[in-house]
C-alpha cells in the first residue's frame, strides 16, 4: 500500500492549530475530532487532499437531548477517524461535505431522514428510508418518539410516467429478477440507461431502533437477523463492540472459532453469488452447480453451529458452544472436496464465452470513481483499491492467519466475480490454517449483563465488505444507540453511476456483482 | 453423466441434522425452580410465565421463536433440552403453543 505512511493525525495537528479543533487519539477509532459545523470542511479538506483512500463510511445521527449529534465516521488508508459536530435541535443544519467527498451523499440523506439533521448543500427530495407518507417532521430515532404511533396511510400505488423522450422503467420493489425487495427506477432512451433512480427502504424494520429497547444479550440475536447471509458477521461485530465497551479479553481459542464461522459464512455467501450471477445471465447450470457445492459449507456450518443458516454461535465473552474434536476431519472433508472443484469454477469464471461475453466491460468503475464513491469490499477490490477490514485492522484471529487480499484492475462486472472466485479459495485456506493452530483453553468468559458508559467504533470485513458498528453505552443493560452500516449501502451509488450508458440488459449482471443484499441495507 | 442426484429424497427419505442442532425444544417441569430466566432472556418473547399448580413455569409460542437457545443457555437447572424436530409447519398456529405440563416429554436427540 503506497499511503500506509501517512501519519493523518500528526497532519491534521499541523493544520489544523488555529482551528476549533480538538484532536482526542484513542477514542472511536484512531482518533475522535470534536469540532464545529463549517470547520469540519476543513478537516474533511485536509484529509481528502493527505489520503486518496479517505472516504465517509458512516454517519451516525444520535439524539443528545438539547442537541443532536452527528458523527461523520471517516476511513483512511491506514486510520479510523471520527468526526463530532453538535447541532441544536431547534436548528440542526450544518453544511454538507457532500462536494468534498462524494462517499456522503447517501448517508447524509439517510441521517436526514432518519434523524433530522439537515445538510446544506445536499438537499433532500423527499423521503429517502422512510415511506413516502410517513409524517412530516417525525424522525424515528429520536429518543422521544415511538415509532409504534406513527399512524400511516397506505402508499400512493403506481409511480407516475415521466414526461419526454426518457421510458421509465420500474424495476422493484417486487420483481421477477430481484430476489429481495427493494426499487429501482431506470430511465431508457432506447435500449440506454440514462439514470437510475433508488428507492430503499421498502424492508426497514427499524433495527436501530428496537435494539434500544433490548439488553444486550437479547441484541446479539437481533442484529444477526440484520441479513440471513452474513449472520455471524453481524453478530461478531456487534458483540466486539460491546467487549471493547466492557475491555474484556476474549480467549485465543475463540477467536480462533470466531474466525473459522465467520469464514464459513463468506464461503457460503461467495458460493451463493457466484451462482446467482449465473442466473441472471441465463447461465442456470452453473447456477445449480454452485449451489450444489454450498450444500455441504452448510452441512459443516450446522454441525458447528447447530443452525445451517443462523448460527447464533457469537456471545459476550466468545462463542457459545466449542469445536469437537471428532468434528474437526468432517469439516476438512468437506473443504478439501469443495477444493478439488474449484479449478473447474475458476476455469470457468475466467475461460467461458458466456461469462466473458456478459461481464466483460460491463459496469466499469474506475479506481479513481471507486476511491471516490467509497465503495467496500470485493466491489473496491475489482477495482484495483486493496481495502480489506481482516487486513487494515485485523480483528479476532486475523493477525496471525496468512492470506491474501484479492484485487483485480479492470473494474468491471468479470472483476468482481473474479474477486469472490478467488477469495473462496483464501476463505478455505483460512479454515484450514484456523483448523490447524486452533489454541488449547476456554472457548468463552463470562460477561457482565451491564455495561459501562462508554461508546465505540468496530469495523468487520462481511463477504460483501466493510460492515460499520456503532455502539453507545449508557451503563445499564440497554444500548442507548446502535447504528449499522452495511456494506450495501456504501455500495449502491457504484450502481447508480456504472449503469448509465449501457443496455438495460447489463443491468442484471451489472447490479447482482455488487452482490446486493437489501434486507441489510433496510436494517 | 452417471452419478448419484445432489438432493435428497425427502419427505420419503428423513434428513437427519447434525448432532446439536438446534430444534424444538422440550421442557421438563421436574427439573424448573420458576426462576423465570428463560423468559427474562428471551430475545423474541416467545417464553411467557403461567401458573400451573401454583408455581410460575414457562409457556412457549414456538410461532415466535427463533430457536436461538438462550433460554436453554440461561436456564440454571438444564431443565430446556434440545430436540431434533424440525419439522413444525402447521396451518394452525395454536398448535405451536407449548403449555408447561406436569407430564415429562421424551426428548428426540
Amino acid at each position: 500500500m503506497p499511503s500506509n505512511g501517512i501519519d493523518i493525525l500528526k497532519i491534521l495537528e499541523d493544520k489544523l492549530q488555529n482551528k476549533p479543533v480538538q484532536i482526542v487519539p484513542g477514542t472511536l477509532g484512531t482518533a475522535a475530532i470534536i469540532t464545529k459545523s463549517g470547520s469540519h470542511r476543513d478537516v474533511f479538506q485536509i484529509l481528502v487532499d493527505a489520503d486518496e483512500k479517505t472516504a465517509v463510511v458512516s454517519i451516525t445521527g444520535i439524539d443528545l437531548g438539547e442537541n443532536l449529534g452527528v458523527y461523520y465516521h471517516v476511513r483512511t488508508s491506514n486510520a479510523l477517524l471520527t468526526i463530532q459536530i453538535e447541532v441544536p435541535k431547534a436548528n440542526p443544519t450544518l453544511a454538507s461535505v457532500n462536494d468534498i467527498t462524494p462517499s456522503a451523499a447517501f448517508h447524509e440523506l439517510e441521517v436526514t431522514d432518519l434523524i433530522g439533521a439537515v445538510f446544506e448543500g445536499n438537499p433532500s427530495s423527499g423521503h429517502f428510508v422512510l415511506p413516502d407518507t410517513w409524517p412530516e417532521g417525525v424522525y424515528p430515532l429520536r429518543k422521544d418518539v415511538n415509532a409504534c404511533e406513527v399512524k400511516l396511510d397506505p402508499p400512493a400505488a403506481e409511480e407516475k410516467s415521466d414526461d419526454g423522450k426518457l421510458v421509465k422503467i420500474v424495476i422493484g420493489p417486487q420483481h421477477p429478477a430481484l430476489l429481495e425487495p427493494e426499487k429501482f427506477v431506470v430511465l431508457v432512451e432506447g435500449e440506454t440507461v440514462r439514470e437510475v433512480r433508488p428507492r430503499i427502504g421498502y424492508v426497514h424494520r427499524g433495527i436501530e431502533k428496537a435494539s434500544e429497547s433490548r439488553t444486550y444479550l437479547q441484541d446479539v440475536y437481533l442484529v444477526e437477523r440484520i441479513c440471513g447471509i452474513c449472520n455471524s458477521c453481524h453478530a461478531c461485530a456487534f458483540v466486539e463492540s460491546v467487549e471493547k465497551i466492557l475491555k474484556l479479553e476474549v480467549p485465543p481459542r475463540a477467536k480462533y472459532l470466531r474466525t473459522i464461522i465467520l469464514e464459513l459464512n463468506r464461503l457460503h455467501s461467495h458460493l451463493l453469488t457466484l451462482g446467482h450471477a449465473g442466473l441472471e445471465i441465463g447461465y442456470e447450470t452453473l447456477f445449480q452447480y454452485f449451489w450444489r457445492d454450498r450444500e455441504p459449507i452448510m452441512d459443516i456450518t450446522e454441525i458447528l453451529t447447530g443452525n445451517r443458516v443462523i448460527s447464533s454461535s457469537m456471545t459476550v465473552g466468545g462463542v457459545r458452544r466449542d469445536l469437537k474434536e471428532t468434528d474437526i476431519p468432517k469439516v476438512k472433508a468437506v473443504l478439501s472436496g469443495l477444493k478439488k472443484r474449484l479449478p473447474f469454477y475458476v476455469k470457468v469464471y475466467r475461460e467461458e464465452p458466456t461469462i466473458g461475453l456478459r461481464m466483460q466491460k460491463v459496469g466499469t468503475l474506475k479506481r479513481e470513481n471507486a476511491l471516490k464513491l467509497g465503495v467496500v469490499g470485493p466491489v473496491a477490490r475489482g477495482s484495483g483499491v486493496d481495502i480489506d477490514v481482516r487486513k487494515d485492522a485485523p480483528y479476532e484471529a486475523y493477525g496471525e492467519i496468512p492470506f491474501k487480499v484479492i484485487t483485480y484492475d479492470a473494474g468491471d462486472t468479470w472483476a468482481r466475480m473474479n474477486v469472490r472466485m478467488d477469495e473462496v479459495e483464501e476463505s478455505i485456506n483460512i479454515i484450514e490454517y484456523a483448523l490447524d493452530h486452533l489454541p488449547e483453553g476456554p472457548f468463552r468468559v463470562r460477561a457482565p449483563r451491564v455495561v459501562p458508559a462508554g461508546e465505540v467504533v468496530n469495523r468487520v470485513e462481511a463477504p460483501r465488505g466493510e460492515l460499520f458498528y456503532y455502539v453507545k453505552s449508557n451503563g445499564t443493560a440497554f444500548p442507548d444507540r446502535v447504528k449499522v452500516r452495511t456494506p450495501t449501502f456504501a455500495n449502491i451509488p457504484a450502481f447508480l453511476t456504472t449503469a448509465v450508458g449501457e443496455p438495460l440488459a447489463d443491468v442484471p449482471p451489472n447490479f447482482v456483482s455488487l452482490d446486493p443484499c437489501f434486507s441489510c441495507t433496510d436494517r | 453423466m452417471i452419478s448419484k442426484p445432489a438432493t435428497g429424497k425427502y419427505p420419503f427419505v428423513k434428513c437427519v441434522p447434525a448432532e446439536g442442532f438446534r430444534g424444538q425444544q422440550v421442557f421438563d417441569i421436574g427439573l424448573c425452580v420458576s426462576c423465570g430466566l428463560c423468559s427474562r432472556d428471551c430475545p423474541a418473547k416467545a417464553i411467557e410465565m403461567v401458573e400451573v399448580n401454583g408455581k410460575k413455569r414457562p409457556l412457549f409460542y414456538l410461532d415466535r421463536c427463533i430457536f436461538c437457545y438462550q433460554c436453554a443457555e440461561s436456564c440454571p437447572r438444564n431443565a430446556i433440552k434440545a430436540t431434533d424436530i424440525f419439522e413444525l409447519a402447521t396451518t394452525d398456529k395454536s398448535s405451536l403453543v407449548v403449555k408447561p405440563t406436569t407430564t415429562q416429554k421424551n426428548s428426540g436427540a
